[in-house]
């Protein structure tokens, strides 16, 4: 793939008008009052059809999955067709689209039906399925994934404190979970915890549980403040003694491969940032080549001067790039296929620098309006900070390419 | 029923238009184009008949350049069902309504949704002409379309100088959407990946065997005068002074 197809440019149209209609007259709302995002994400699912795609794809996958399960083999992957390049770019122009604007949104959005609803997806039963992951894939239900802990967050495994211990048929779960984004909104928990059957912490299995708002002993703390990213509530998660059935445990057994799941679902995310960064590098070019055409200084316009090019012409660059690494990433997502973890860290790492490099820029070439909220570059930077520690931070995404380089 | 819905290739409404120098027309590097927004909101009339009236069809037509296909597909991921593009140079609104005129011939709608103009040139003369040339009713200007159980007539409410005016007639008949009548919806995703796959019909208009000379031919485009700085006056007394003297309007 070397440009956008004519269906691409069509979602990118369509979803460029809702953001201006919808989401830029509110921006001062969602950003900066505490309404949350959740009823201008669900408007767009109902705008463009996506909850209704969502349910179709998902039936198709039940009912291949429920073959399979009859000829007890696994489903395969639907073979590449016509058309898959441009499905394929519906996943991802919707998320640039909204970046320019509102990466808050898309982490909201993302975290749901995303994160929470993949990890259904990937690990649970077909029951499990229908129950929970329908409802975040379709929007109508608003998922949290847990697993960051206070005392653990790129180590998410080893210094993980959260405990399920067996309760006859079921379990009863303990921990605190924090950074958790829609936590305190969510009506669907995924909690990712160690089985407490008496061994070494080291040596304990990792379990998966979906837990329902609302479910005594779960508390979902109140909004926490953060440097940015303010249309994306982020919460706390304390559990104390919360009793579950077995018919929670993801799977529904002890021995699913707890990481490998998680370890997919990484690398989803990861692409995705990708995306965002496209989104904010994109408004932050477009706004600046506006400003430097018109802002005048030492009687002409700051476009003239060297060192304001060299600023527009890094913009150009990094948008470049990233349109690249996107094109790459539908190729991939349309074969069926997905990135490895080390490609995935690659483009994720380049992506988030190339965006916050791009806002500091954008900031510094706005002067002192860019340090003032009146002008949009000031909240693409601070939004864009979070791409270089969420989804894991640039120095966990040095370690594991270095790693995939050293391992041959 | 079927439906034939005019879906006219215009500049975007956003962008700033800059007149060629040498006054033949405005410059169009650049230029963002999107579907005429009243017959946008003809579109999204005709689909919402269709989603009332079981069996109907609603098919887009342009006229204009290959590239218009773009705002037909637009119309297409809508939910329409099929399209018609003329491929035509410049045709004045006569020429227009009489490619209609023919089209109608071929098609036998039973009904015409058309934008009560194009905001490029705002003629605002074609949906009228096509009715007398097709000698059927017309109701311009709709604010509210409702048509009767059997579909065999139309009411329409139209928005004139000092306040509605509601015709009744049969039909088949034309109607213009003025900007009142609905908010079009968006084209949803997989409406999007639909439209490639519907009919887009191609016609040069010498195939139509229509007599497209045009009547009105475009002498010079100019901006309009651009405004002058104002003044500013120290005084009641300077300004009424000016305002008598200078301005002359008391």
């Amino acid at each position: 793939m070397i440009e956008w197809t004519e269906q691409h440019v069509m979602i990118r149209d369509a979803m460029r008008k809702f953001v201006e209609t919808e989401i830029k007259p509110n921006l001062e709302e969602l950003e900066h009052g505490d309404s949350p995002p959740y009823d201008v994400i669900r408007k767009m699912f109902t705008s463009f059809g996506m909850d209704e795609a969502a349910r179709a794809t998902f039936e198709k996958r039940i009912a291949r999955e429920r073959a399979a399960e009859k000829n007890g083999g696994v489903a395969e992957n639907g073979k590449r067709r016509e058309g898959d390049i441009d499905t394929a770019g519906m996943q991802l122009i919707p998320i640039i689209e909204l970046c320019r604007y509102c990466p808050g949104i898309v982490t909201a959005m993302g975290v749901s039906m995303g994160l929470t609803a993949s990890a259904i997806m990937s690990k649970g039963t077909i029951r499990q399925k229908e129950r929970w992951a329908l409802p975040l894939l379709t929007f109508e239900k608003i998922g949290a994934w847990a697993i960051t802990e206070p005392g653990s967050g790129s180590d998410a495994f080893g210094g993980m404190k959260s405990t399920a211990r067996r309760n006859g048929d079921g379990y009863v779960l303990n921990g605190n979970k924090t950074f958790i984004t829609n936590g305190p909104y969510a009506d669907t928990i995924v909690f990712i915890c160690k089985l407490d059957d008496g061994s070494e912490a080291k040596d304990r299995k990792m379990l998966t549980f979906v837990l329902d708002r609302g479910m005594a002993g779960l508390n979902q703390s109140a909004p926490m403040r953060k440097m940015g990213l303010h249309s994306s509530p982020t919460g706390e998660l304390f559990l104390d003694d919360v009793q579950v059935e077995k018919e929670r445990l993801l799977g529904e057994t002890e021995d699913s491969p707890a990481r490998a799941g998680t370890k997919a679902s990484f690398s989803m995310e990861r692409a995705g940032v990708a995306a965002m960064a496209l989104g904010i590098v994109e408004q932050c070019r477009e706004l600046s080549v506006d400003y430097a055409r018109t802002r005048v200084a030492f009687g002409k316009p700051i476009g003239e001067f060297q060192l304001i090019q060299l600023k527009l012409a890094k913009m150009e660059v990094a948008r470049m790039n990233l349109q690249n690494i996107i094109f790459r990433q539908i190729e991939i997502i349309a074969s069926g296929k997905s990135l490895d973890l080390a490609e995935a860290s690659a483009c994720k790492l380049y992506a988030a620098q190339a965006a916050m490099e791009v806002a500091l820029e954008a900031v510094q070439l706005f002067g002192g309006n860019g340090y003032m909220a009146e002008f949009q570059v000031e909240q693409l930077c601070r939004d864009a900070k979070v791409l270089q520690i969420y989804a894991g931070t640039d120095e966990i995404q040095i370690s594991q390419i270095a790693r995939s380089l050293l391992a041959h | 029923m079927k439906i034939l819905v005019t879906v006219k290739r215009v500049p975007d409404p956003e962008t700033s238009i800059k007149v060629k120098p040498d006054g033949t027309g405005i410059v169009t590097d650049n230029i963002k184009w999107v579907v005429n927004p009243f017959d946008e909101i003809g579109v999204e009339e005709a689909l919402r008949i269709k989603e009332k009236v079981a069996g109907s069809e609603v098919v887009l037509v342009s006229i204009g350049d290959k590239v218009a296909q773009e705002q037909l597909r637009t119309g297409l991921a809508m939910g329409a069902d099929r399209a018609i593009l003329v491929l035509a140079d410049d045709l004045d609104p006569l020429g227009v309504a009489r490619v209609l005129a023919k089209l109608v011939d071929d098609e036998k709608p039973d009904l015409i949704i058309m934008g009560k103009q194009a905001i490029d040139d705002d003629s605002n003369a074609v949906g009228q002409m096509l009715a007398e040339l097709l000698g059927w009713p017309q109701g311009t200007f709709a604010s509210q379309i409702e048509l009767s159980d059997d579909q065999k007539s139309a009411s329409v409410t139209r928005e004139v100088d000092g306040g509605l005016e509601t015709l009744s007639f049969p039909l088949p008949g034309v109607i213009t959407a003025d900007l009142r009548l609905n908010e079009p919806r968006y084209a949803s995703l997989p409406g999007i990946m639909k439209a490639r796959k519907k009919e887009l019909k191609e016609i040069p208009v010498a195939d139509l065997g229509v007599d497209v000379t045009p009547r009105v031919t475009i002498t010079k485009m100019e901006p309009p005068p651009s405004r002058e700085a104002g003044k500013i006056v120290a005084s009641v007394e300077e300004l009424v002074n000016l305002l008598h003297t200078e301005a002359k309007v008391i």
